[in-house]
Order: structure tokens, then C-alpha cells, then sequence
């Protein structure tokens, strides 16, 4: 690891945050790309560099697990990523935008809709009925 | 016992479930269990008295000292007598209460069993948390019996607040328990007197705790609201619940620990101070009621603060009076509201200012209703006013501090339990008659039958029994009595006590209800007054309400439901927490090295074209740069000595560009303006945060590297036993297989995935119908665009070359990958890209008629065989993914050791080309969307 | 008995490939997944058995010894979240079948549905971190794809919440995979075990917070649960079921497994634990109360339930540990139950908001039953077997002096009964206030059982087995204390996986 990769994963993973704090989905999908990105160089930074590890080539061998595991990283934030593609794709057909809307039932709670029944007023009718006046 | 309880636990289950058909009859059948348990406890009743203890011991969750057990000593016999008796009368009485047309009496008859059955439980445990077991399912059926008329509002609301206030008490109490079993190492009530220690600050949360739960359950004040609420249950219920059996068990709590902690600081000062004030406020508010079921019920609030008193001060003399008196109440108040029932049924109202006038053929009902009014006021010959003259006689010679004044109150107290058991009868029986003498309106009512009458007038028959031939109930009442506290000295009842203090006392009590009820008049406008004093159910209200209203702004600030929001706050929390946690055991390790010089324009390249996709604003070009990052990063690989890695990488960008490319044709091209400045800042700091502790975590974890990697060893054995000189292919398909079997799973579920929300077409036209959305003609012609290419045949033939050589260029990275750089998921990307030249080229079309199988089965066919591969060897009895080997000689491949290895790569290429053909299937597909 | 260990993985893989192949013949499907599933929950009570006489077993994927392959180990935690969640997952396949039209666009479905299973055996199984990952990414590709089947506008939206989130939470995870190697370079469990004792104790401790971050957005802690009952309640009944069931409690099974095998006493995180899971359980009750939707009821309890394992991971104690893996015995069936019969209430009275449905007493008292019991569990009530994992709860938290948070556990499961009361009297009895919107299906017609039986049957099955958990606590419990002591002391599981 060095100052310099370090810092280029750190700047990876700032970009890709402040574009995953947005509301378009193909904004949010390349900023989570930029963040992976981030986080495979962490990985192949975390092992030993050197030439490519093939037997017999040289004596010098990049550490081979890290490459390893990031191959499998790469694959499957692809996979997933087309995934969210066809979210977005199915978004825009419903509502031609690729837009996150906010949830629907959060909102109607943050205005604040009333309980399911009323608890509360029935049973204070119930109360003030109780003490009959003589 | 244990046996009897599970009895009422089936017969009860069983009536709830099948009792449907049976109507009325199901309340009879109700009543054959605790006639069996009445007829058991009977039976015990010689032994018991002479002092003996029947227990069981069963064990339930050793680990946390969960048993079932359960004793029958004196106090518990009585207890249980009262309960299945009164079960039986009860049961019998509903049995004619409730009309054939009445829904669902299975149910409640079964609900009613149930409920005994716990209460039997509840006096019968010898287990704090069985007790609590048994104390909450009372609660719950008894939550169930008072809403059992759904349909009306109040009797739902009332069922609401019983269960909350007795529930809330419950836990306090659970947690009492706990504390006092933790401090006395045991559970067991009939040891707990030994050894549990009798101060200390938890001792005395502790006893605090379960003092919540007894007066909760017992309706004391200021928590009784609920139990003049739960008048909405139906009579029976009332009768049995809410007067005889569950809220003595409140009392019954403090009886049995009274003894034991009556010395601890806290104990009879709050009993003594709660249950005097209950008693003063319950009679007040009983003398102000229309209604007679309140009326009765507010007595019931009355008389359990009277048994508080009397059990909460602990001496054997006060706990023998409280005795007598939990007998005779459970006989006269129970009676009482089985006449109210009556009364209710017949005439159709409860409102003593009603009430119509009822001839001789009435007689039995107001013979029972005089004698358990007289009970009530404790008038002689009746078993009240020995419980009276117990407690006056057992006060007079002040047995502990402030007694004298106890006894004023209790005095006073009982002045108004005369004044409102006489309202009662007056209102019932004598104001009626006037009334028709006045005018004349003389209703024939028609008599109860026998079933009706007959609970109550065994009641009564029995409070008069019991009050004259005191013999029968001395032995008992004297062993429960010594149940309760062994040290006590026997103390026998007396009918009369000779012309003492106590019988003065008594006359001074009945000559001021007397008055009392005389000047009703002058006595309703005062207490017109204390009715504007805050009531218990004010407060309850207010805490439900503002329990309703926390939630709903707490939730509405923090599950604001946008996304953004939501990431932000999981971004900060996983870049500030552990920073902060590093910081606090912090030490630099020093830096690292600055940096090989050949990185800077990779670097430099990263991060511009981040950067530039950050910035632009334009969808397409956004997707261009962070394509230019990926193929940056494959440049970083490079250096880094990475091949498969930088293959890979390329691969993956250029196809997860294409798709991109596809989905984004369709979007606007434009994103809106940005979003305001200090929303900017926010998601500016964020990133700063996030960039910083990684940062930070990277250059430290780096220093902290001490041990030497697993991967030397990965090296030093890939070629002698992993039979491949690319370390890297022998870690994806043979050290590490696994992860990539399930890499190639996630693959080929995510393409499934892509391909069903990319085809509802159907459906998504439907909606789009509803919602009126505007439709996408523009981009039909923009999509078409795409699909109409001119076909030039230089372009044509070329495609068909490359088409071939790429794909015997994929299948040759696939065979060599295990030795050079490639292997079978390289292989199937190129392969993929292949058909992705053909889509350029042609469009689907081109492509179903170049790849021969459905997209589908190419996917399933190499999930199998890799899977497969995976699981033989298991069949086989090895590991799964054991590799099996031999080197053999292929034409153009050369000499090459063959493992099934391979077969395994070979379905991993296959599922990834499977996947690309599933991803034009989800997003290449023109005529599809056309129809969408 | 090692042969054993990796069935649940691979063979849920084979029949999602065979299930593809099948293509477009339901029934083949069904007999598939039904057979497959049937075999896995024969496999894992085997393998419980097993494991709790002998001890735990390893098998070594590929017959690499660790730490150079991946080693599939199976202790007692292991087995038993296997073997729950295996039966969780055929007794809901069963309902899901008998539901019309929950498999949509079956092809998908039931070949999807077999991966989840798979990646769901594979996180508890598997000792290797890095494969933990691959695991959690089988189950949650899964997951996204059987919530947005069908496409509806609600799941898009939703869909799009719960996959972002959990990208994050995956990038995350890989970042943190990255720095461990960077650290100790390995990432099999064990060996991860051995040598973070090694580093400074300043990065121990944030490596164990990281963990705790990167698992919490799984297992739904606060502040990272928000994505939660946006996206649960959006997805078919039977598949909100297994995702309540089982998915968050991987992320905690994920927590426990960390927290007590990587972390020596000193770097556990006991005391943020112990906040979090009062802040979880709070405000996920909280926002149950606040909500008028069944199963936006039901998502939010499951936060607040996730609170108290947590807290009994915070004592860090036998019984605290023991406690929490109880109640996530319990939780995984009863919460699994209250799905179902959420399900079935939402077909009877054609919509799962509270104002819409009412009285459905008359109509479907077998359905009041099947919600009563587990939801009276849920609150705690006794004899049930929340009630059980309640007590245990407190007891640890009275026997390590943690008094506060056990204040705070009582008091909301006290809140927990009134949300659970506030279904039962919004279904049950409440008449209905607003009209059927429209748009939703109108109430479907309900047989005597109120549903039908393949759905019904299902259900009331899964109620007895939370009955039975509480008839058979005594055995349960102990099983979950020798688990506990397992899991707090390390040193055998570290043993088998280095033996071979």
C-alpha cells in the first residue's frame, strides 16, 4: 500500500458517495461503480505487488488471492449492477424517470394520519358516560 | 393440580373450537371442570386445614430455573374454592343469561373455562413466574371476554385499557420477580420466606415492582379506571372476573408476601396508604352512580382496597379479618351482580331511576339481593359483619404505627359501603314500587326461572350459612391464616363478641350509612363536586394518546422514506464509528512509501474520470467515464501485476457499458438542474468524511501486516497439486471454487431477474393506462433508430468473421486459462461480446439466429454442470469440488492437465455466455418494448 | 458425517440449475424444489444431531485444508440456524404454491427461490469471510429478484431502495474484506480468529465496529435499518415472509459469528451493542405503532425484536448469548408465522391496511387464531415461547447488572402488544372504516378456514411449532446455553478447522 493509492481509493470512494446521495438511479449506479472500483483497488493493493503470478515466469509473483477475489467482486457487483439497470429501465417504463421516488406509506405517517381506530375517542365517550349525572 | 389445570386448559380449548353448535348448553358443559376441582379441592379440605401442604414439581426450562410448581395449602384451597365455586354458579347462570341467539357462546364459554383455569393456576403456583404465567393469561382472556361484544366501540376501547393497565403492571412485576428471585437464588414462593433478604435497595425496587402489578390487577386506585370500564363485558363476565375471581388476585399476591415483607421500609406504608385511599374514592364514586352494575362495581374498587388494608398490614389478626372478608365479598358481590343480570335481562334497563316495579313473583330474587346487601353493609347474622367486627376487633389494639388513624378511615369507609349497599337495595326493589304508587304504572315483568335465580340464592343462602354457623369456615379460615405466616397465633372467629369496641364501631357504621343514604340528596351535590377532581382514566388517555403521537412524529422524522437520506446516514455511521473507535486506542504506524512513479497516471487517470462522472451532466457521457475508470482500473491491474484481473476488468466495463448504453438510449438524455446548495454541502461533507477514513483504514491496516499471507502456499502447491501454472485460475476454480460457483449463481440469477422485470410489458402498458403517464412515442422512433440498420455487406461478412474468430478465441482462453491468463469466465465474456458484435450488426434477430439454444437453457446447462461438478465428488464420498486429474495432449491446446477442473470452467463459460445472450434478451429486445 | 456439510449448498444449486432447464413445466418445478428442500431439511437434522454429539465438523471445499481452501464448518449455531431456516424455507415454498398466483412469472420464481435457500445454508455454513460475502450475494441477488417479480410500481420503487442499500452494504463489505487482508492476509474464519489477536488494539476495535457497520445494515440495527419496512412489505406474502424470517437474522447469525470468534474480550464493542440495541428496539416499536398497514406493522416488530438479540449478544455472558439465540430460534418461526397469516388476512379481506379490513372475526375466526397465538408470542405473552426468550433476556441482562436496557426491553415489549393489539382489534374486530380502493383485489373468497387449505395448513403448522418451542423450552434452551458456551469460547471450532 502506498500514499498514493491509498489516496486514489480514498478519492474513488469520496466521488462515489456524493453520487450516490442523489435521486437519479443512473447517478446512484455509477457512483456505487466509482465506489467498487474504490474498494478493489483497497484489494489488490492489500496483497504483495509483482509480476503476474504464472509459475515459471519469474520469481517475483504478485500475490495471486487478492486478484482472485477481486475477480469475484468485479463479476458479481456486475451482475447486480444490471440488476438495478433493469430497475431503472422498468422505472422509466412506469414512470418515465429514473428517479427514486420516497416512500408512500413513511410519508403519509411523517403527515402525521390518524390511528387505525381511534382508540382514544371512543374511549373517552366510554368514560364520560361512566359518572352519570344524578 | 397440574392435571386439573390441563383439564381446564383442554375443556376450555376445545369449547372455543368446537362449542359453536351447542348454544346456551355449552356454559353447562363449561361447568363439569371446575365442578371437578371444586369436588378435588373438597375433598383435600380435611388435610389441608389441619395444616398439611399438598405440592408438585414439575420441571419446565431448567436452564432458567422454569418449573411447574404448584401447592395447595390452606389460603390456596380457599382461593380455589371461591374460584371454581363461583366458576360453577357462574357458568350455570350464564347458561340461561345468554339467549340461543346470542353468536359464538361456544367461545365465550370456553374463554370463561380458560380463564379459571389460569386463575386456578394463579392461586395454586408456588413459582413466582408461573404465577406470573397464569396472572397474564387471565389477563389476556379476560381481554378477550370484555371485547367479546366486537361490534361495540366501548367494549373494545375498555378491553384496550384493561389489558394495557393490568399488562403494564405485569411486566413491572416480572421484573420484580426477577430481581426478588435473583437476590433470594430461588423462585419458589414457599422458600422465598427463608431466604430472601428483607432490605437493601433492591429488595425494595423489587417489592415496589410487584406492588405495580398487584394493585394494577386489583384495581386500586389511581390504576382501577379499568374496572368500572370493563362493566362493558357481559353480566356473567362481570360477575366472575371483574368482582370474584381476577382482581382478587392482586390481593391474593400481597396476602402471601404481606408476612414476609411486612418489615421492609417500603411494604405497608405504600399497601396501607394505596388501599385506604381505593377504599375512600371507590365508595364516594359508588354512591354516585345510576347505572347498578357501576354502582356494584365501584364498590368492588372499594372493598379490594379494604382487603389491601387488611392483608397489606401483615398481622395475623388484620390477615384473618382480611380472609373473612375475601370469602363474603366473593359471595354477596357476585350475587349481587347476578341479580343486576337479572334485573338487566327482565326489564331492560339497570338504571335505578327506571327500574319498574316487581311483583311478589320476584320475591327469591330480592329475598337474595336483601341478604347479600346485608352482607355487604355487614349486618349481623351475615358473614360481612363478621369480617367487620374481625377488623375492628383486630384494630382496636393498635397492632402497629398509624393504625388508629386506619381504622377512622376504614370507619368512614365502611359508613359509605353501608350508604351505597343500601342505595342499591332501595333503588333495586322500594323506589320502584313507589314510583307505581305514585303513578300507577305497574309493570308485569315476568319471574326468572330457577337456573336463573338459583346461583344467587346459593350465594346468599351461603353468606348467611357461613355468618351463623361460623365452625365450618373457623378451622379453615385459621390454617389459611397460618398458611399465609406459620408464626401467627390462631385467632378464632366469633360471631358475637360481646358488647366490646368492635360492636360499637359496627353501630357507629351503620348509623352513619344511614344517614348517609337518607341525605342522598345533599350528598350528590357534594360529590358533584370531587367529580371534577382528575380521574385515573384521564391519565391513562393522555399516555395512550401521547404514546400514539411520539410514535407517529419519532417515525416521521427518522423513516422518512427517501433513499438518499437513508444512504447518507449508513455512509456516516460506517465511516465515522469505526474511525472514532480507532482513535481511541490511536498510534500512527507512519507512512508508507509515497508510491511507484508508473501508478501516477493511472491514478491520475482514475480519478479525473471519476471525476468527469461526477461532474457532466449529460446520462450518456456519464456512462462513457465511468467506463474510462474501469478501463483505468484494468491499467492499475497491470502495473500491479494482475493479467486475469485487467482481462477481466476490460471485459466486464465494455459489457456492463453496452448495457448501460441500452437502458440509458431510453432515458433522458439530460439530468435536471442540481439540487440546492446546502443539500451539496451535506452530501460534500459526507463524502469528505467517507474519503478520509478510508483513507486512513487503508494505510494503517497495511502497517499493521505482520503474519505472511496464505496465497505463498497457494503458490508453492498450484502446480504439483493444483495441476495449473496461473495460480490465480487455480484459486477461481480449484482452491477456491466455491466462490465461484456461487459467483456464476448470482450471475444467472440476476440475469433471471433482468430478463422478468424487463418483459412484464404487458402489464407495465396497464399501468401506464391507469396512470395516465405520458406514453413513449418519442422514443419508440429514438429506440427504432437503433433496430432499422442499413446492412452493407462489407459490414456483414466482416461481422461473420470476427464473429467466429473471437468465439475460437474465447473457447482457446477458456482451455489455456488454467495455465495462462483466461480461463472460463474471460472466455464467456468474449464469447458474449461476440454476439454483442452481432447485436451492433443486426439486432436481436441477428442474434437468436446465431446463438442456437434459448438463452435459458445455455444458462441452466452450465449451472448444472458446474454444480454438478461440485456435488459428484460428495456422491463419491469426498469434499465437494474435489478435483480429480490427468494430463492429456489435445490438438492446438498442446500437452495440458486435464482436471475436471475444467469441466467446471467449461460451465462456468457457459453460464456467463448464457448470461450476455439473457441480457440482450432483457434489454436488446426492440419489439418487446414496442409492445410494452 | 463430513460428506454431510456442503449438501445444503450444493444440492439447492443443482435443482435451481435442473428448475432453469425445466423451463416452462410448473409441476417439474415444484417436484424439483419440494424434493430438493425436503432432502435439505433431512440433511440438516441429521447434521444437528450430529453435531451436537460429536461436536462441530468441517468439510474442506475441494479437500484444501485451511486456511488454503474454503472450509464449510458446521457447529451447533450453525446447525440450528440451518435447520430452522431449511424448514422455514419448505414449509413457505408450500404456502407459496398453494397460494394462487404468488410464483409470478414462475419460471423465475422457483429456480430464484432455490437460491436464496442456497445462499441462505451457504452464510451459515461456510468459514471463510470472503465466502460469507459470495454467500450474502447468492441470497441477496435472490432477494431482489423474487421482490421485484411482477414489476409492480410499489416493488419498483421499493426494489430500488433495497438493492441500493444493499450494493452499499456489499461495497462496504468488500472494502472491509480488503483491509482485513491487508491486515492478517487471510480470510478464512478461523485463522482471521488467530491472527487479528495479533494487531494493535486500536484497529481490532474499529475492525470489530466495521464488522458490526457492515452486518448491521443486514441484520437492520439502528441507524441502518430505514430500508427495511420500506421494501419488506412491498413483496408477495410468502416471500416477506422469508425475508422477515430469515434474512436479518443471517445478518445477526453474521454478527454473533464475528463478534465472539474474531474479538477478544477487550475489542468487543459490548457497550455500543447494548446502545444500539436500545435505540433498535425503541425506535422499532416506535414505528410499528405509528403504522397502519399489517405488514408494515409486522416489518417495523421485526426491527425492534432484532434489538433484543443484539442486547443478548451485548452481555457477552453464556446466558445473555444463549438468550439471543433462543429468541432468534423463536423469532425466525413466529415471525415466519405472522407473515403467513398476514398473507392470509390480506386475501380474506382483499388488502392489509387496517382501515380497510375489519371484523373479519365472523368471517375467518380460524384466521384469528392463527394470528393470535404468534402475535401473543411476539409480545412475550407467557406460556408462549416469546414469553420464554423474554424471561431469559432479562434474567442475563438482571445477572450482568444491566439494568437500564432490560428497563427498556420490558417496557417495549409492552408496546409491542399494543402494536400486535392494534392488528388484532384493526382486523379482527374494528368494523371496517374506508371502502376497498379499487385497485386492489377485492376481498377473495374464503373457504371455512379462510383461506386456502395449502395455505391455510402451512400456517397452522408453523403456530404448533411455536407452541412446541415453548412445550420443549427446557431441551431448546439448553441446546442454546451449550451454543452460547461454544460461541464465547472459541478455541474448539478454531481446533476442527485447523485439524485437517
Amino acid at each position: 500500500m502506498t500514499v498514493l493509492l491509498a489516496a486514489t481509493a480514498a478519492a474513488l470512494f469520496a466521488i462515489g458517495t456524493y453520487l450516490v446521495l442523489q435521486r437519479k438511479l443512473s447517478r446512484i449506479i455509477i457512483g456505487i461503480g466509482l465506489m467498487t472500483h474504490g474498494a478493489n483497488v483497497l484489494l489488490i493493493t492489500s496483497g504483495r505487488r509483482g509480476d503476474a503470478p504464472i509459475i515459471g515466469e519469474s520469481n517475483s509473483l504478485s500475490d495471486p488471492l487478492p486478484q482472485a477475489l477481486a475477480l469475484t467482486a468485479i463479476v458479481i457487483t456486475f451482475a447486480v449492477t444490471t440488476l438495478l439497470l433493469a430497475l431503472a429501465y422498468r422505472s422509466w417504463l412506469l414512470t418515465h424517470d429514473d428517479e427514486v421516488e420516497d416512500d408512500v406509506g413513511d410519508r403519509a405517517v411523517a403527515r402525521g394520519l390518524p390511528l387505525a381506530e381511534d382508540e382514544e375517542n371512543t374511549l373517552t365517550t366510554s368514560s364520560t358516560s361512566r359518572d352519570s349525572a344524578p | 393440580m397440574l392435571v386439573i389445570l390441563a383439564a381446564f386448559a383442554v375443556a376450555g380449548l376445545l369449547l372455543v373450537v368446537l362449542g359453536r353448535r351447542l348454544g346456551p348448553a355449552a356454559f353447562l358443559v363449561a361447568a363439569i371442570v371446575p365442578a371437578i376441582s371444586v369436588v378435588w379441592t373438597c375433598a383435600q379440605l380435611g388435610a389441608v386445614s389441619n395444616g398439611e401442604v399438598l405440592s408438585e414439581h414439575t420441571s419446565w426450562v431448567g436452564g432458567l430455573g422454569l418449573s411447574l410448581d404448584f401447592r395447595l395449602d390452606a389460603m390456596a384451597a380457599t382461593m380455589t374454592l371461591i374460584v371454581s365455586g363461583i366458576g360453577v354458579l357462574t357458568l350455570v347462570y350464564a347458561s340461561r343469561y345468554f339467549t340461543a341467539d346470542t353468536p359464538d357462546l361456544g367461545r365465550l364459554a370456553g374463554l370463561l373455562v380458560l380463564f379459571a383455569g389460569a386463575m386456578v393456576g394463579v392461586v395454586q403456583a408456588d413459582h413466582l413466574l408461573v404465577l406470573y404465567t397464569c396472572w397474564e393469561i387471565t389477563s389476556v382472556t379476560s381481554y378477550l371476554l370484555i371485547g367479546n361484544r366486537y361490534t361495540d366501540a366501548n367494549a373494545r376501547a375498555a378491553a384496550l385499557q384493561a389489558l394495557l393497565i393490568t399488562g403494564a403492571g405485569g411486566l413491572a412485576m416480572l421484573g420484580g420477580f426477577v430481581l426478588l428471585g435473583h437476590s433470594a437464588g430461588t423462585y419458589r414462593l414457599s422458600e422465598l420466606a427463608a431466604k430472601v433478604p428483607t432490605s437493601g435497595p433492591t429488595i425494595t425496587i423489587a417489592l415496589v415492582l410487584v406492588l405495580l402489578g398487584a394493585f394494577t390487577k386489583s384495581a386500586q386506585y389511581p390504576f382501577h379506571a379499568w374496572l368500572p370500564a370493563a362493566m362493558a363485558a357481559p353480566t356473567p363476565v362481570s360477575a366472575y372476573l371483574h368482582s370474584a375471581a381476577m382482581v382478587k388476585a392482586g390481593v391474593y399476591l400481597v396476602a402471601r408476601l404481606s408476612p414476609i415483607f411486612a418489615g421492609a421500609a417500603v411494604w405497608r406504608p405504600s399497601v396501607l396508604a394505596v388501599g385506604i385511599v381505593t377504599m375512600v374514592v371507590g365508595g364516594l364514586r359508588a354512591l354516585r352512580q345510576q347505572d347498578l352494575k357501576l354502582l356494584l362495581a365501584f364498590g368492588t374498587v372499594s372493598q379490594l382496597g379494604f382487603m389491601m388494608v387488611l392483608f397489606g398490614a401483615g398481622t395475623p389478626a388484620m390477615t384473618t379479618a382480611g380472609w373473612i372478608l375475601l370469602v363474603a365479598h366473593a359471595m354477596f358481590k357476585a350475587a349481587l351482580f347476578m341479580v343486576v343480570g337479572i334485573l338487566d335481562r327482565a326489564t331492560g334497563t339497570r338504571d335505578l331511576r327506571y327500574l319498574p316495579a316487581l311483583d311478589r313473583r320476584w320475591r327469591w330474587v330480592e329475598v337474595a339481593t336483601v341478604i347479600s346487601v346485608a352482607s355487604m353493609a355487614g349486618l349481623p347474622l351475615a358473614l360481612g359483619f363478621i369480617a367487620k367486627e374481625a377488623t375492628y376487633e383486630a384494630l382496636i389494639d393498635r397492632p402497629f404505627a398509624g393504625s388508629a388513624f386506619v381504622a377512622a378511615v376504614v370507619v368512614s369507609g365502611s359508613m359509605l359501603t353501608v350508604a351505597y349497599a343500601i342505595r342499591f337495595w332501595w333503588g333495586a326493589f322500594v323506589a320502584p314500587r313507589r314510583r307505581v304508587k305514585t303513578h300507577l304504572t305497574a309493570v308485569a315483568t315476568p319471574a326468572p326461572g330457577l337456573l336463573f335465580v338459583g346461583p344467587a340464592l346459593c350465594l346468599a343462602a351461603a353468606s348467611i350459612v357461613l355468618g351463623v354457623a361460623l365452625a365450618l369456615a373457623d378451622r379453615l379460615g385459621t390454617a389459611a391464616v397460618r398458611s399465609l405466616d406459620p408464626s401467627a397465633a390462631p385467632v378464632h372467629l366469633a360471631l358475637w363478641h360481646g358488647l366490646s369496641a368492635p360492636l360499637a364501631l359496627s353501630a357507629i357504621t351503620v348509623a352513619g350509612g344511614l344517614i348517609l343514604a337518607i341525605t342522598d340528596r345533599s350528598i350528590q351535590r357534594v360529590l358533584l363536586v370531587g367529580s371534577t377532581l382528575p380521574k385515573g382514566e384521564a391519565v391513562y388517555l393522555s399516555l395512550l394518546r401521547a404514546v400514539g403521537a411520539t410514535s407517529r412524529r419519532v417515525t416521521g422524522i427518522v423513516q422518512n422514506g427517501s433513499l438518499p437520506i437513508y444512504s447518507g446516514v449508513i455512509l456516516a455511521t460506517a465511516a465515522i464509528l469505526p474511525t472514532a473507535t480507532m482513535l481511541q486506542k490511536w498510534h500512527w504506524p507512519g507512512w508508507p512509501s509515497i508510491g511507484a512513479l508508473d501508478d501516477a497516471p493511472i491514478a491520475a487517470a482514475l480519478v479525473v474520470s471519476a471525476l468527469g462522472a461526477a461532474s457532466i451532466r449529460r446520462r450518456f457521457s456519464a456512462a462513457l467515464f465511468l467506463g474510462a475508470t474501469g478501463y483505468a482500473m484494468a491499467g492499475l491491474f497491470v502495473v500491479y501485476g494482475a493479467p486475469d484481473l485487467a482481462l477481466t476488468q476490460v471485459t466486464v466495463e465494455t459489457l456492463s457499458t453496452v448495457v448501460f448504453v441500452l437502458v440509458l438510449r431510453r432515458l433522458p438524455d439530460r439530468f435536471e438542474r442540481q439540487s440546492s446548495l446546502q443539500r451539496r454541502a451535506v452530501r460534500l461533507g459526507i463524502a469528505g468524511i467517507v474519503g478520509v477514513s478510508v483513507f486512513v483504514f487503508a494505510i494503517v491496516a497495511a502497517a499493521s501486516r505482520t503474519a505472511t499471507p496464505v496465497s505463498e502456499e497457494m503458490i508453492s502447491r498450484s502446480v504439483p497439486d493444483g495441476h495449473g501454472r496461473n495460480v490465480v485460475n487455480v484459486i477461481l476454480v480449484d482452491f477456491r471454487g466455491l466462490d465461484t460457483l456461487g459467483e456464476i449463481t448470482v450471475l444467472a440469477a440476476a440475469s433471471i431477474g433482468a430478463v422478468a422485470l424487463a418483459r412484464v410489458g404487458h402489464r407495465a402498458a396497464a399501468e401506464r393506462g391507469e396512470r395516465d403517464a405520458p406514453r413513449p412515442a418519442v422514443d419508440h422512433t429514438a429506440s427504432s433508430s437503433h433496430t432499422v440498420v442499413p446492412r452493407i455487406v462489407f459490414v456483414d461478412v466482416s461481422v461473420q468473421v470476427i464473429f467466429h474468430v473471437v468465439l475460437m478465441a474465447s473457447l482457446w482462453l477458456l482451455f489455456a486459462g488454467h495455465n495462462q491468463p483466461g480461463g472460463g469466465f474471460v472466455g464467456g465474456l468474449l464469447a458474449g461480446s461476440a454476439f454483442a458484435l452481432r447485436y451492433i450488426a443486426g439486432g436481436m434477430a441477428e442474434v437468436r439466429r446465431h446463438a442456437r439454444f434459448r438463452p435459458w437453457t445455455v444458462l441452466g446447462a452450465g449451472l448444472l454442470l458446474a454444480a454438478a461438478m461440485a456435488a459428484f465428488p460428495i456422491v463419491r464420498g469426498g469434499a465437494v469440488l474435489d478435483v480429480a486429474s490427468k494430463s492429456v495432449t489435445l490438438p492446438a491446446f498442446g500437452t495440458i492437465a486435464m482436471s475436471t477442473a475444467i469441466v467446471f470452467d467449461i460451465g462456468v463459460y457457459l453460464t456467463v455466455v448464457g448470461v450476455v445472450l439473457m441480457a440482450f434478451e432483457a434489454f436488446g429486445d426492440e419489439r418487446e418494448e414496442v409492445r410494452a | 458425517m463430513s460428506w454431510l456439510v456442503p449438501v445444503p449448498i450444493v444440492l439447492p444449486l443443482v435443482g435451481a440449475a435442473l428448475s432453469i432447464l425445466a423451463g416452462r413445466s410448473r409441476v417439474a418445478q415444484r417436484v424439483i424444489s419440494l424434493v430438493i428442500l425436503t432432502t435439505v431439511v433431512a440433511a440438516s437434522v441429521a447434521l444437528i444431531i450430529v453435531v451436537d454429539r460429536d461436536g462441530t465438523i468441517v468439510s474442506n471445499a475441494g479437500g484444501w485444508a485451511a486456511p488454503l481452501g474454503i472450509s464449510l464448518v458446521a457447529d451447533r449455531f450453525a446447525a440450528v440456524m440451518l435447520l430452522v431456516a431449511s424448514a422455514m424455507l419448505l414449509v413457505v415454498l408450500i404456502y407459496a404454491i398453494g397460494e394462487p398466483g404468488a410464483e409470478r412469472n414462475h419460471v423465475g420464481f422457483q429456480s430464484v427461490y432455490l437460491v436464496l435457500a442456497a445462499g441462505v445454508n451457504a452464510s451459515f455454513l461456510t468459514g471463510d469471510l470472503f465466502n460469507l460475502f459470495v454467500a450474502f450475494e447468492m441470497m441477496l441477488t435472490a432477494s431482489y429478484v423474487l421482490l421485484t417479480l411482477g414489476g409492480g410500481r410499489e416493488q419498483v420503487r421499493a426494489g430500488m431502495t433495497y438493492v441500493v442499500i444493499s450494493l452499499l452494504a456489499s461495497t462496504l463489505f468488500v472494502t472491509t474484506l480488503a483491509l482485513l487482508y491487508s491486515a492478517t492476509g487471510t480470510v478464512n474464519m478461523a485463522d482471521l480468529a488467530v491472527r487479528i489477536a495479533d494487531l494493535p488494539p486500536g484497529v481490532r476495535s474499529a475492525f470489530a465496529v466495521l464488522l458490526l457497520v457492515v452486518f448491521g445494515i443486514k441484520a437492520a440495527l439502528f441507524p441502518l435499518f430505514f430500508w427495511l419496512p420500506d421494501s419488506y412489505p412491498t413483496a408477495p406474502s410468502p416471500i416477506t415472509a422469508v425475508f422477515a424470517g430469515l434474512l436479518t437474522k443471517v445478518g445477526i447469525y453474521a454478527i454473533i459469528r464475528t463478534q465472539t470468534l474474531f474479538f477478544p474480550v477487550d475489542s468487543r464493542p459490548a457497550t455500543l451493542l447494548l446502545i444500539i440495541a436500545g435505540a433498535t428496539m425503541i425506535f422499532g416499536v416506535l414505528g410499528a405503532i405509528a403504522q397502519n398497514d399489517v405488514k408494515r406493522i409486522l416489518s417495523f416488530t421485526i426491527v425492534s425484536q432484532i434489538g433484543y438479540m443484539v442486547m443478548g449478544l451485548g452481555f457477552f455472558t453464556v446466558a445473555g448469548v444463549a438468550a439471543a439465540v433462543f429468541s432468534m430460534i423463536h423469532h425466525i418461526v413466529v415471525k415466519t408465522t405472522l407473515f403467513l397469516s398476514g398473507g392470509l388476512i390480506e386475501r380474506a379481506g382483499g388488502s392489509s391496511r387496517l382501515t380497510r379490513v375489519g371484523a373479519m372475526m365472523r368471517d375467518a375466526p380460524v384466521l384469528a387464531v392463527l394470528f393470535l397465538l404468534p402475535a401473543l408470542s411476539l409480545a412475550g405473552i407467557p406460556p408462549f415461547s416469546g414469553f420464554i426468550s423474554k424471561f431469559a433476556l432479562v434474567d442475563a441482562g438482571f445477572a450482568s447488572r444491566e439494568y437500564a436496557i432490560v428497563a427498556v426491553g420490558l417496557v417495549v415489549s409492552l408496546l409491542t402488544l399494543l402494536s400486535m393489539i392494534r392488528i388484532w382489534a384493526g382486523v379482527f374486530w374494528n368494523p371496517a372504516e374506508e371502502p376497498q380502493d379499487p385497485v386492489a383485489s377485492a376481498p377473495a373468497a374464503t373457504g371455512r378456514l379462510g383461506g386456502p387449505v395449502f395455505m391455510v395448513v402451512p400456517t397452522a403448522f408453523l403456530v404448533a411449532c411455536s407452541i412446541a418451542i415453548a412445550v420443549a423450552a427446557g431441551p431448546i434452551y439448553a441446546f442454546s446455553e451449550r451454543t452460547a458456551a461454544d460461541l464465547l469460547d472459541p478455541r474448539a471450532y478454531i481446533q476442527a478447522v485447523n485439524a485437517r
